[in-house]
């Protein structure tokens, strides 16, 4: 048998894509750092499941970048961004965080990751030295676990404990004023679920003693059907419901709960409710959920708060997240500590960085502080209220108290033997 | 002695020469490829190329290890990236909570392994085909729920946290960027040649002709159960090897190391670099990992990009780049010859 042409690649072809193989594998380490603009790195999840966030955090961060570097930069630095893609997973938010800095020169790290790569980062920072911000990790270890604290690295994010201590305080004076007892939780079986749940029952029974919790359900996370999550509920006929679900998870829930009126039965407590990611995505939303606000335009009920979320709408056709405000908020305390320094030195930054009281849209009284000691964002706005079916969601939300936080905080740090 | 039993008698010592020499051969290049590995951060000032060989490192011993039962055996595992996990998290964990010297840790988490791996193997390797492929996914499922629930010892959803102790052995600090770089270089090149002997041995020659005919292998006397499960301990080591490095590498352990993504990425890698030749595994594994970093930093629509490539080599190709290669190379040999 002959061929006139023999099958499969030519030698030219081989050689040609060969080239443009070793021109695509070189290049990234060709590229180098240019000395007159800082870069600044920043690992976040822009593909799976939470991709939404990742996104509303990449859109926090320019809008806020682009303020920054109009007004001159960083100590008369502009700023240039460098986003990648980590998928969620923590080894490549590692690779992508030590690529970011060894590889295209980045001096500052913001590290959108959440859950486990938030850590995974965290440890190229501690191996690197440079400075970095976590935004999205509300895990409280992160910052109160000694073990973990390292000069160079900050967080901006809400934290978990305090979100449980004012859950608690606000369920249990409810509980209080209309006599529920019985309690159920619902809540996805990981550790963030339970590890909220825990808290906020700890927080719930200590300010009201008498509570009772009667059912537990552990959905999976990513679970599509809740019919036996919402009936094994309904059987128990708890007077009040508790659940940390969150974005598909929440939404998917609610609209099932909602054909067997589960919402008509019980009050019901969800702390991540009071999102835009949630609130526009369901499709009847019940009036009377009690929610902790994530990011609401009206709460804080200031015409700054209300602007920042209106520009984040007109500049992306949407409204901002929990991850967005957190973001925002790393860029501003940035911004800030920069010109407290006067330079764009990580260092530097770090150093002013550490007890700095900043004005912003998003705290409780107009400003939002890194607290020293532990290197954590507090006096952000906290809060809890009830939702309507339209805009503005949650109308009323009730503030949570600081005070109280600071000193239930301490004693949760010494209970786990952190202080 | 018939005619044919003393022709056969000549031609053993032959082949066993033969062998011999490959194996010369076989260390030789191994030596020269450690050789230009541990020149190169001489050569370099670059810490992302050796981030990246680190990595090659971690994954190319997983991938080849998987190749030993896809390719040699036909045993085709969905949860080869179980011992993966079990690697990192066993190391890391012993690190953390004994401070024992590294080596010992080493091999500790490669007696735990084995351990492991054996009760698993022994389950799994009497099933065939896709009930063998759905029962290892299982175990690996088992294996990931287990560190995600047992929070108090492996830190659940949130990985090792806290970084992982390294103190100095023999002069070499891992804590070190180039001595961790150099390390993972000895330890692929050494897990390479040693996967290399265990193919070329007897031992592997029977493991193909399991792959090829299990009943006849029986019939001749083969004890098939015990070679299969014998390879699957023997890959479980060299996975775990793999995950032990990873770990070194991000400096903790997460729960994602023993999800089922990291066995697809194994099969994947397989499937892009050819399961036919030696060395398919590796070349599979660099590929997907300059596919991975260029990729991500240009788009996010990574998948989409990915997905277009595994249709090319399934579709287009209908084989690895490697036995792509081969083949073409020796037609064109045997096109020139004639």
């Amino acid at each position: 048998m002959t061929r006139t042409r023999k099958p499969g690649v030519s030698r030219r072809a081989t050689l040609a894509m060969m080239g443009a193989g070793a021109v695509t594998f070189a290049t990234p380490w060709m590229a180098r750092a240019q000395a007159k603009t800082i870069k600044v790195g920043m690992p976040t999840i822009l593909s799976g499941r939470v991709a939404q966030l990742g996104t509303s955090s990449r859109n926090a961060v320019m809008l806020e970048i682009e303020k920054v570097n109009a007004a001159g930069g960083l100590a008369g630095r502009q700023i240039e961004m460098v986003i990648r893609d980590s998928k969620g997973q923590p080894q490549e938010a590692a690779r992508v965080a030590r690529e970011l800095v060894n590889t295209d020169g980045c001096e500052i790290l913001i590290d959108a990751e959440a859950s486990s790569g938030a850590f995974a980062v965290h440890e190229v920072a501690r191996d690197l030295g440079v400075l970095c911000i976590h935004t999205n990790s509300e895990t409280s270890a992160l910052t109160a676990d000694p073990k973990q604290h390292i000069p160079n690295a900050f967080r901006t994010a809400r934290q978990g404990v305090h979100d449980s201590i004012v859950g608690g305080s606000y369920a249990a004076a409810i509980a209080k004023a209309k006599g529920l007892k019985k309690w159920a939780t619902c809540s996805p079986d990981y550790a963030y679920g339970r590890d909220t749940t825990g808290e906020y029952v700890t927080y719930l029974k200590r300010f009201a003693p008498d509570v009772e919790i009667i059912s537990e359900s552990w959905p999976k996370l990513f679970q599509p059907d809740y019919t036996e999550v919402v009936t094994k509920i309904l059987q128990a006929k708890p007077q009040a419901l508790y659940s940390c679900l969150w974005g598909g998870d929440l939404t998917s829930y609610i609209d099932q709960a909602n054909i067997y009126a589960l919402f008509s039965q019980m009050e019901v407590f969800a702390v991540n409710m009071a999102d835009y990611t949630a609130l526009t995505v369901v499709k009847n939303l019940p009036k009377g959920i009690h929610s902790g606000n994530r990011y609401i335009k009206t709460y804080p009920a200031t015409p700054e708060n209300a602007a920042w979320g209106d520009a984040y709408k007109a500049k992306y056709n949407e409204y901002p997240t929990n991850w967005s405000w957190e973001n925002a908020t790393a860029i501003m305390l940035l911004a800030e500590a920069s010109k407290k320094a006067n330079s764009a030195d990580g260092k530097k930054i770090a150093e002013a960085l550490r007890g700095l009281k900043i004005k912003s849209p998003f705290g409780a009284d107009g400003t939002v502080t890194m607290r020293a000691e532990d290197q954590t964002l507090v006096g952000y706005a906290i809060g809890w209220g009830t939702t309507i079916p339209q805009e503005p969601y949650v109308p009323q939300v009730q503030a949570g108290d600081w005070k109280t936080i600071f000193e239930l905080e301490a004693e949760w740090k010494k209970s786990k033997g952190y202080t | 002695m018939t005619e044919l039993q003393a022709e056969q008698a000549a031609v053993v010592p032959r082949i066993e020469s033969q062998s011999q020499r490959s194996r010369y051969i076989d260390v030789l290049i191994a030596l020269a490829a450690f050789a230009v590995l541990a020149i190169l951060p001489m050569l370099t000032g670059s810490k992302a190329l050796l981030d990246f060989v680190i990595r090659c490192s971690a994954f190319g011993l997983f991938a080849t290890s998987l190749n030993l039962l896809v390719g040699f055996t036909g045993l085709v595992s969905f949860g080869h990236g179980m011992f993966f996990g079990l690697g990192a998290y066993g190391f890391g964990l012993i690190m953390q909570r004994t401070g024992l010297p590294v080596p010992v840790a080493f091999v500790a988490t490669l007696v735990i392994t084995t351990l492991i791996a054996a009760v698993i193997g022994a389950i799994c390797v009497r099933l065939k085909e896709i009930y063998f492929a759905f029962v290892t996914l299982a175990f690996q499922m088992l294996i990931h729920s287990t560190i995600l629930s047992w929070v108090s010892l492996t830190g659940g959803d949130q990985g090792l946290r806290g970084g992982i102790p390294r103190p100095a052995f023999f002069g070499i600090d891992l804590s070190n960027h180039v001595h961790l770089y150099i390390t993972s270089c000895a330890l692929l090149v050494i897990g390479l040649l040693l996967m290399r002997q265990i193919a070329q041995s007897p031992f592997g020659y029977t493991l193909r002709m399991i792959r090829d005919n299990a009943t006849r292998a029986s019939f001749i006397g083969i004890d098939v159960w015990r070679a299969k499960l014998t390879i699957f301990v023997l890959a479980a080591l060299f996975a775990s090897t793999g995950g032990i490095i990873m770990a070194l590498f991000v400096s903790g352990a997460y729960p994602e190391f023993a999800y089922w993504t990291i066995s697809g990425e194994g099969i994947f890698i397989n499937m892009l670099g050819g399961v036919t030749t030696f060395l398919g595994p590796m070349v599979g594994t660099v590929l997907l990992l300059i596919l991975n970093d260029t990729v991500t930093r240009l788009t996010e629509y990574y998948g989409i990009v990915l997905g277009i490539v595994i249709l090319f080599f399934a579709i287009g190709l209908r084989k690895g780049l490697m036995d792509f290669v081969v083949e073409w190379y020796a037609r064109r040999r045997d096109g020139s010859g004639k």
